[in-house]
This record gives structure tokens, sequence and C-alpha cells, in this order.
């Protein structure tokens, strides 16, 4: 990026142009009528680069002064009221704070320096309106001395910076604890027989005294006198140097200070005005001098520049983000071709397992089916014959019982009673509660009898037994005793288990009992019963 | 700042403002384009995601079909040759009762075959590919022992020719008046369904 420096002296005006922080281009203009319209002509081919103005005039006024330490917008309220009471005249002035008293209330230190004779300034600065010319600031010269002190490390209670200027000035700046206090230029013109270095003795000299005078100095401060000089005027001013116990010179080589700031070719000749610019390019320092009128054409430029990077930042965020989905949509791609290798694979292999298939004339799930059926609904279906065998087992033990009846089902519901109709007992006892209808005690056998009733799994097995217990008569205790085991030991065979529904005499207080005994009674009695057997089959298995 | 607002700022900076509206605009549909591109992606992934785990469950299916038909190969086929497949025979089984009813020496054997229909199994259950078809059979023996009698019923159970499962079932003695005649003993009153299965696609 290029940018424009021109440097202002009373005599002369220096443009030099940089590209990538080394000046590439230098001219100078005479501070003429002439010189004013060959830069016209000059700046109309660099329009466009943003443009630096850096002051080195004799019109440079500086005073020094203390305002009440108070807040950032008080304090910009009392420096530009200040400004405008001291420098009325122009509009390029300038204060800077430098710091706070170490006494008394502590005031803050201010500089105001002002160019005050603005017609000095007006036909460069009209050239550059006329043009349109981004002007980033106005900068003043002696303010930068003392930036340029500290990056030589020049940094002393009082120094004066000597330095030459273009138009054959010298430029004394007194920078106390690296704050510019004080800045004199005095145009280089020798009396006969003078040496520079004459002058040069006889200038800072005057400028101690005037330094002096103002009390600046106590009884053992000494001013450090930095003199940047070319090789080629050194032996011209050297030799009339002399220190004192006051005053202590330093010449400084132009060319060194060149390569201690990064300068890539050092100046021909005394003139500071390369160094100032370069000390600019490497340490930025803010606008002195121009208004924000004087710099809208810089703002725009700036704006232009801060707008364009951010459509360009845009552009690249939105490439950068396109990308980064392109790179997923990549992976995603890869992901996608191995989905369908594997889906290829068991594409075949599906195919495979389908054609090697067993085939019955069947499909494979009408066999499953059909053997899901047999599994679950007929293997395990229970027989009559499986229940009598072990009940009758349970019979042979009991010899005085004997079987009459027996109604079985299989179901799926364990409170499900079979219906039976009652056997009257051959011989009947003298003692018998008064029938009380069997049907009253059973559920209702409904779906025996429905057109279509479900098919049960068969899990329980329900049987109603009916018999008869042969005793000496009257023996009831002995008869319902007999009954009793016969439940019980029916009820210790696995998965089985018997309740008396009809005891041999039933002895329930809400049934009417009826006794009829005769004069000769018979040695033994038969007794009717009734049990109730369930059978459970446990799944996956017999009972 | 307020320079930039003014006409002639405005005026110098159009282009920029321009191309910023542009870069923003193309960048946007550059980002939503590429946005869009990786979320079709995303579906057709997800669609062969989906697509995957469906053949997977497929493969799964034919190879649990495959071991559960090799599993039930022996037992379809005795089924299959038990007729568990097959329109019922009547005939047959007409001729199976006379024979055990020869057998067990019943001295009275009544049965009443009822019309074929769907039967409806416990818990309303049904079968994709087969029908369950079963027709009620009713039967009245009359034996001199009771031993007859199951041996009667435990024998129709077991014929290798068909289903039947005896579900129910009452035997009782029979009073007889004179203790040495050859009267019947015991009589028994059963039912019984006789299954049979229909492939649902044969119609």
């Amino acid at each position: 990026m290029v940018r424009h420096f021109l440097y202002l002296t009373n005599a002369r005006l220096v443009s030099l142009a940089t590209r990538g922080g080394r000046i590439s281009a230098r001219r100078e203009f005479a501070a003429s009528a002439a010189g004013a319209l060959e830069f016209d002509r000059h700046i109309a081919g660099m329009a466009d680069a943003m443009t630096y103005l850096i002051t080195d005039l004799a019109e440079e006024d500086f005073r020094l002064d203390a305002i009440p330490h108070v807040g950032a917008g008080d304090r910009d309220a009392i420096l530009n009221r200040k400004l405008a009471q001291m420098f009325r005249a122009t509009p390029f002035r300038y204060a800077v704070t430098q710091g706070r008293e170490s006494e008394g209330r502590r005031d803050d230190r201010v500089l105001y320096t002002a160019i005050t004779n603005a017609e000095v300034l007006r036909p460069w600065v009209d050239a550059l309106e006329r043009h349109h010319v981004p002007i980033a600031g106005i900068y003043s010269a002696p303010i930068l001395s003392s930036a340029l002190l500290e990056e030589l490390d020049l940094v002393f209670a009082h120094a004066l910076l000597v330095t030459f200027t273009p138009g054959n000035a010298m430029r004394q700046t007194y920078v106390r604890d690296g704050a510019v206090k004080f800045s004199r230029v005095t145009p280089v013109d020798l009396e006969e027989g003078q040496t520079l270095g004459a002058m040069v003795a006889e200038e800072t000299t005057r400028t101690w005294q005037y330094l002096d005078s103002l009390r600046t100095f106590s009884q053992d401060d000494r001013l450090e006198v930095c003199i940047v000089v070319h090789p080629s005027d050194r032996p011209a001013i050297e030799p009339a140097l002399r220190d004192f116990a006051q005053i202590q010179y330093r010449i400084l080589n132009i060319e060194h200070v060149a390569t201690k700031l990064g300068l890539k070719s050092a100046p021909l000749d005394s003139t500071a005005d390369e160094l100032f610019v370069h000390l600019f390019l490497i340490r930025k320092a803010p606008n002195h001098y121009a208004s924000p009128e004087l710099r809208r054409y810089a703002t725009l430029a700036r704006t232009r520049l801060l707008v364009g990077r951010i459509a360009i930042g845009a552009l690249a965020a939105s490439v950068a983000f396109a990308a980064w989905n392109l790179s997923r949509v990549f992976d995603s791609s890869e992901a996608d071709d191995k989905v369908s290798r594997e889906l290829y694979t068991i594409n075949r292999e599906y195919d495979q397992i389908s054609k090697a298939l067993p085939s019955y004339g069947v499909g494979g799930s009408t066999m499953r089916d059909v053997v899901t059926f047999y599994n679950g609904s007929i293997r395990g279906f229970p027989t009559l014959p499986q229940f009598l065998v072990p009940v009758s087992h349970v019979l042979g033990a009991h010899a005085e019982v004997r079987l009459t009846q027996l109604a079985w089902q299989a179901t799926d519901e364990p409170k499900t009673t079979p219906r039976i109709a009652p056997t009257a007992p051959r011989s009947s006892p003298p003692v018998k509660a008064l029938p009380r209808s069997i049907q009253e005690t059973q559920a209702p056998g409904a779906q025996e009898d429905a057109a279509n009733p479900p098919f049960a799994g068969g899990r329980y097995e329900v049987a109603l037994l009916e018999g008869t217990v042969r005793v000496r008569v009257n023996d009831f205790r002995g008869a319902v005793e007999e009954v009793e085991r016969l439940a019980t030991d029916i009820s210790r065979i696995e998965g089985f288990h018997a309740d008396v529904l009809e005891s041999p005499l039933d002895v329930n207080p809400a049934v009417a009992l009826q006794g009829r005994l005769g004069e000769r009674d018979p040695e033994t009695m038969e007794t009717r019963f009734v049990l109730r057997i369930v059978r459970e089959r446990r799944p996956g298995g017999s009972a | 700042m307020k320079h930039i607002f003014t006409a002639e700022g405005l005026r110098k900076l159009r282009m920029a403002w321009a191309l910023l509206a542009l870069s923003l605009a193309g960048g946007a549909g550059i980002a939503w384009g590429s946005h869009w591109y990786l979320e079709k992606e995303k579906r057709d992934s997800a669609s062969s995601e989906r697509r995957l785990r469906e053949a997977r469950s497929r493969l799964d299916t034919v190879r649990r079909e495959r071991d559960s038909l090799h599993e039930s190969a022996e037992v379809f086929s005795t089924l299959v040759d038990r007729g568990l497949l097959q329109n019922e025979r009547r005939l047959d089984l007409v001729e199976l009762v006379n024979a055990l009813r020869a057998r067990y020496q019943l001295s009275g054997l009544d049965y009443e075959i009822g019309a074929q229909r769907p039967l409806a199994l416990a818990g309303g259950r049904v079968f994709p590919s087969v029908d369950v078809l079963a027709s009620r059979v009713k039967l009245r023996a009359r034996a001199l022992h009771e031993g007859d009698l199951v041996g009667f019923i435990d024998a129709l159970s077991r014929t290798p020719q068909g289903f039947f499962p005896v579900d129910r079932c009452v035997m009782r003695r029979i009073d007889v008046a004179a203790v040495d005649s050859l009267q019947p003993r015991v009589e028994a009153d059963c039912t019984l369904e006789w299954v049979t299965l229909k492939e649902k696609r044969r119609g």
C-alpha cells in the first residue's frame, strides 16, 4: 500500500512516497507559488494515496500550562477552550497532557502548540483539498522528536535534540523527562568566517540560556545536546563544540540513526525528514493539527477500505463455510459408499439364503405358523388318561371309597367347574342334608353349548369327582374324615389340588338337615361326596 | 464519522456499499447453497442408513427363518404326515372310530361331528399364514369296564392321522339290576375338536 508523506518546512516541501514500509520516491518543492503549482501537478498523480503532512515550521508555537485534573470529557472541554483562547487565529492547534505535577493539587501538565500562521500551510492544504486527497493527519515534527530520542535510547532528564531540516534550517527541541517542552527553528545563515559548528554551539548555548532563564535547570542539571548530522558535515561541526558542566554535546551519525530505526537506505545529507517519516512508519502518532473536516477524505478512504475488508471477509467466511460443508459432504459420500457396499453384501447374502431355504411346498411363514400352533396348542394339550392315572393310584389306597362319576375338563380358567348330575347312592344314609341343587354351586357352563367355543390352551384340568364312602352306620365323622384324607392325598400329587365340594354330611348351618332312624339299622352305610380337583400344567412341561 | 453519511460520503462510498451488499448476498448464497447441499447429502445418507437397517433386519429375519425352518422341518414334516394341513377326511374318521370301537369292545357308541368352523383360539390369537379350523365331535360311549373307555379316548387322542384334543369328558357308572349280566357298567360323554390348518394364500 502506497503512503504519501509531506514534510513541510518554511523553505521546502518534501514529498516522500513509501511502499511496504520503505521510502520509494522523494521529491522536493520550493515554498513558493511556483513550487505550489508544481506540487499541484505532482499531487494529481497521487491523489488516492493516504497522505500524512509533517510540519517543521518556525511558526509553531509551544506553551506550557497546568490545568486541574478532571475527567476526560471535562479535560477535553478545558483544553479546547484554552486552545481557542491562546491560538484564536489558526485552526491548526493541538494540546497534549504530559503527566501531572508532583506537588500541590497535582494538576495536569499540558503542552499547547499551534501553527500560528495558517497561511504557511494554506497553499499546500488547498492543493490537497482540490484533489480530494485523503489527509490522514497533520503532525508536528517537534512533538515527534521525543519519540525519536526514545527510539535511540537517549532518554535524559534534560535533552536538546538538534536536527537539520530541508531548506537549510536547524531545529532545536527541548525534551524534559521524555516530554517536549519547547522547540525553535533557526535558519542556517552563516556569517563571514563562521563555521556550522560555531553556529550550532552559539544557538544551543543561547537556547540553554533561555531555558535557564525560565528556571528550568537546577545547579546540578546538565543539558544533553544530541545533534543528528551526516558524516560529511561532522568535520564542520565537531571541532566547534566544547562541553561544559551544564552542556554536553553528543553528535549522532545520521547513518547510524537510520540503521537503528531500520531505515534501509540512509539519508544522503543531514536533513532529518526521512528519519521522521520512518519513525512515523514504525511508531504511529495521533493527528495533531488536522480538523475532522480536513480529514474527511481519509475517513471516507478508511471506511471504503473497511467496507471492502468486511466484504472480502464475508466472502472468505462464506467460502470457508462452504469448504467446510463440502468436506463434510465428501466425508458423507465416503460413508455412503461404505453403506452401499455393505448393502450390496447384505442383499447378496439375503438372496443366497432365500434361494437356499428348504421348500416343503409351503411358505416359510406357513411352516412357522404350523409348528408354532402345534407347539403352543396341541403338543402339550392334556389328556384324560394322564389325569386319571395318578388319581387312580390314590383311590386304590382308599378301599372304602367308590367312584361313581367323573366330570373332567381342559381349560385356561382355573375357576371353571364342570357340570355334573348327582347320582343317588345305592342306600340312603339315615341322616342327610336336604338336597340342594348342585348347579347352584357351579359356574355356568355356557361355553360348552356355544356354537363356537374358544379352544382352550389346557393349562388347567378341572374335574369333579363324585363317589361314595362306606363306613359303619351313623359314623358320619369317620366318613367326613375319610373324604378329607382322600382330598389331602390327591393334593399331594405334584400339580394337583383337591377340595371337598360336597361333604358326606353337610353340616353347614345354612342347610337343612334331616335324620330318619329306624328300629333296626344296617351295619354299614354309604355316603355321597364330591371333590373338586384342579391340575395345573406348568409352562414348558407337564403338570 | 459524520462525513460517511453526508451526500458526498454516500456518493464516494456507493461502490463500496454495493460491493459489500453483493459480497454479503453472494456469501449468504454460497453458505446457504453449500449448507443445502450438505443437508441433502445428509438426507440421502439417512435414507441409505435406513435402507441398510432394513436390509439388516431382512437378513436377520431370513437367517432366523432359515434356522427356524431347519429346527422346525422335522416337526413340520411329521405334522404334514399326520394331516394337519389337509382337508378333513371324514370317512377316515368314521372308519377310525369304528376300528377303535371294535378294538375296545364298546357296547355302544354315539357320535356327532359338527360343521367345520374357524376355531377361536384363547386370547383371540391368529396366525398370519394359516387359518385354524375345527369340527366339534361329541361322543357317548358305553363299556363294560372303565379301562376300555379310557383306552378308547386315549387311542383317539394319539391316533397318527389327525389331531383330536379331548377337552371335556364325563364318565359315570351305570347301575345294573343283575350283577352278573353282560351289560354296560360305565358310560362316557366326551367332547373333542378335530383340528386342521389351512394355508391362507391357498384360499
